[in-house]
């Protein structure tokens, strides 16, 4: 049974923290896209880099500006530290922040395109037959750009499943506590542990093929 | 009802962003009015009217002026009125049909229904769909629908939420011949059933004519003209609006001489010869335009001189037939005059044109009525 718990616990741990940081990823990424891809305000060029940096930026940097914020004495560490009594660094909440830090990238980049090709005559009929704007929003923007928006989803969730360098950094490598699978993956191989990497290896692989297989059936319909 | 529009806007290059000491690249400054049923504005693209319709939609904003339609201020930079498009009560067809993809056809008529039961909504599209006569059509999706039945459900969707004024921006210029002038006749009858004012964007002289009980010329952001069809088409008060309803010739500089006993005519020097004219209040000396429509020409038979009256006999041209364009039921022939080396374009009936049996490199002789004739 021992093995059992050895997959388990890192796998359950990495679904969990993709599954958040992709639940806030795409709900934050809507908000962003719409307003990059909609709104003319100052700054938005500087937003649009700031929110696209992640993506480019070495997994260690971004890391390193995280644990910089999350620490104790950093802006929101500072902050959850008051509320909760305890620092976030080295959690799986840290490890959850760092997942949704780098997949944002993916979902405001697709997302803000599909918006942005949205027919803009097709919006200003729904203005005109008496919607405002977040009705138009909802009912026609959002259901026309869906393809867009899915693909952003599955990237980002695809992104923070592989989450490697900014985790190592912000939640460390504590096995059963924030050792996810990419983690565990690497320390497996760093203890000669071949058969345990390699199993590892094959259920990350199932789960990505999956991913992907279930989004082509969600953009069919 | 009843429209009244006044309204500046400007535009700066990309993006409209104006940068210090810009000039604007499009200046919009049109004013017109219209208590009329149908109201058309005619003019070519990039004229100005997409986006005066625009503006009484919600959809742009003015730079300044008002937007009254039926006595509710839309739009009043004074008073800082500007209704969003979704409180302005209007029905909008654009020319591409810009219906909900991912809705059928029910769905994209009962869309703009608020604050009804479902089963008034269910009556009330049923209601539309009879209307437009698309009842079977109820369950299929925008892209299993031909062009003309796409407009047709764009028209239910508009009308459904009952819209006090009815705008459509050529809504069947993308469609073929058949089915547009099929369009445009029921159109026609559903606003006379339903008696919805309508504002009509075209540049099609033809549907423009068809259409109107008053048009408004637009031309680089103004309104050149407003009257009726008939004044507009018979009457153009400028050169851009006499060339857009078909006044192919057009000649300026031409020296008043004087004018005919009682104010019956104005003799004008032009195409080196006196032509007799309408009379128009000019002083002698004075500069004018004048123009003809090439339909309006007439081609005299030498041999038949000795048919027309003696007093008919002014405005005679001899010229050579420079080339010939069938249009398929008349021919347009180039004539280069003899006199001042001008070119006029006349337009024959092809049964005439066969029976005088001329043609390229010809010489011919031509009349021009006064009363056909335009002066400005």
């Amino acid at each position: 049974m021992e093995i059992f718990q050895i997959i388990a616990t890192p796998l359950l741990l990495t679904l969990k923290i993709s599954v958040i940081a992709t639940i806030f990823v795409t709900v934050l990424g809507i908000l962003i896209s719409y307003t990059l891809a909609k709104r003319e305000f100052p700054g938005k060029g500087l937003a649009d880099v700031m929110v696209t940096m992640p993506m480019v930026l070495p997994p260690t940097v971004t890391g390193y500006i995280l644990v910089i914020l999350l620490g104790k004495n950093g802006v929101i560490g500072s902050i959850f530290t008051k509320l909760t009594g305890s620092g976030i660094l080295f959690t799986w909440q840290a490890a959850a922040i760092a997942a949704f830090v780098v997949s944002l990238p993916l979902m405001v980049k697709t997302t803000t395109a599909a918006i942005g090709a949205v027919d803009r005559n097709v919006e200003e009929a729904s203005r005109i037959l008496g919607r405002n704007e977040f009705e138009t929003a909802l009912f026609i923007t959002l259901p026309l750009a869906k393809k867009g928006i899915i693909a952003g989803c599955v990237l980002s969730f695809a992104r923070a499943v592989g989450e490697f360098g900014a985790t190592l950094m912000v939640a460390g490598n504590i096995p059963g506590k924030t050792s996810t699978m990419p983690l565990s993956i690497y320390g497996a191989y760093q203890t000669g542990n071949n058969e345990l990497a390699n199993l590892l290896v094959l259920i990350l692989v199932v789960i990505s093929f999956m991913t992907i297989a279930a989004t082509s059936k969600l953009g069919e319909r | 009802m009843t429209v009244e529009v006044d309204i500046e806007k400007e535009f700066y290059g990309r993006k409209n962003r104006k940068k210090k000491g810009e000039k604007p690249s499009f200046s919009m400054n049109c004013s017109f009015d219209a208590d009329s049923d149908f109201v058309v504005l005619f003019g070519c693209s990039g004229s100005g009217k997409t986006t005066a319709l625009r503006c009484i939609a919600g959809l742009e904003t003015p730079g300044a002026g008002t937007i009254k339609i039926n006595g509710t201020v839309y739009f009043d930079s004074r008073k800082k009125v500007n209704l969003p498009p979704q409180k302005r009560k209007i029905g909008y067809m654009f020319q591409e049909n810009a219906l909900f993809p991912h809705m059928n056809v029910r769905q994209n008529i009962e869309f703009g229904l608020k604050g009804l039961s479902s089963m008034e909504k269910t009556d009330r599209v049923n209601e539309m769909l009879g209307l437009v006569g698309i009842e079977e059509l109820e369950f299929a999706y925008p892209d299993e629908l031909s062009g003309g039945q796409k407009q047709k459900v764009a028209l239910a969707r508009a009308l459904a939420p009952n819209p006090e004024v009815l705008l459509l921006d050529e809504p069947f210029s993308a469609l073929d011949t058949v089915v547009r002038l099929k369009l445009r006749k029921e159109l026609r009858d559903i606003q006379k059933r339903l008696r919805i004012p309508v504002i009509f964007i075209t540049h099609d002289p033809v549907e423009a004519f068809t259409m109107a009980d008053r048009m408004a010329v637009f031309e680089d952001g103004r309104v050149q003209q407003l009257g009726t069809p008939e004044d507009i088409f018979y009457h153009p008060k400028t050169r851009y609006v006499a060339e857009l309803v078909g006044f192919s010739n057009l000649f300026d500089n031409a020296l008043v001489e004087g004018h005919g006993n009682g104010a019956e005519c104005t003799f004008l020097w032009s195409l080196g010869t006196e032509i007799t004219a309408p009379y128009i209040e000019r002083k002698a000396g004075d500069r004018v335009s004048w123009g003809i429509r090439p339909e309006n020409i007439e081609l005299v038979d030498r041999k038949n001189m000795h048919i027309i009256r003696q007093e008919d006999r002014k405005n005679l041209f001899d010229g050579t037939i420079m080339n010939v364009v069938n249009k398929g039921t008349s021919r347009i022939m180039s004539l280069i005059l003899k006199e001042s080396e001008d070119v006029l374009k006349v337009e024959v009936a092809n049964h005439v044109f066969d029976s005088l049996k001329i043609g390229t490199g010809d010489e011919c002789m031509v009349r021009l009525r006064a009363s056909d004739m335009i002066v400005f």
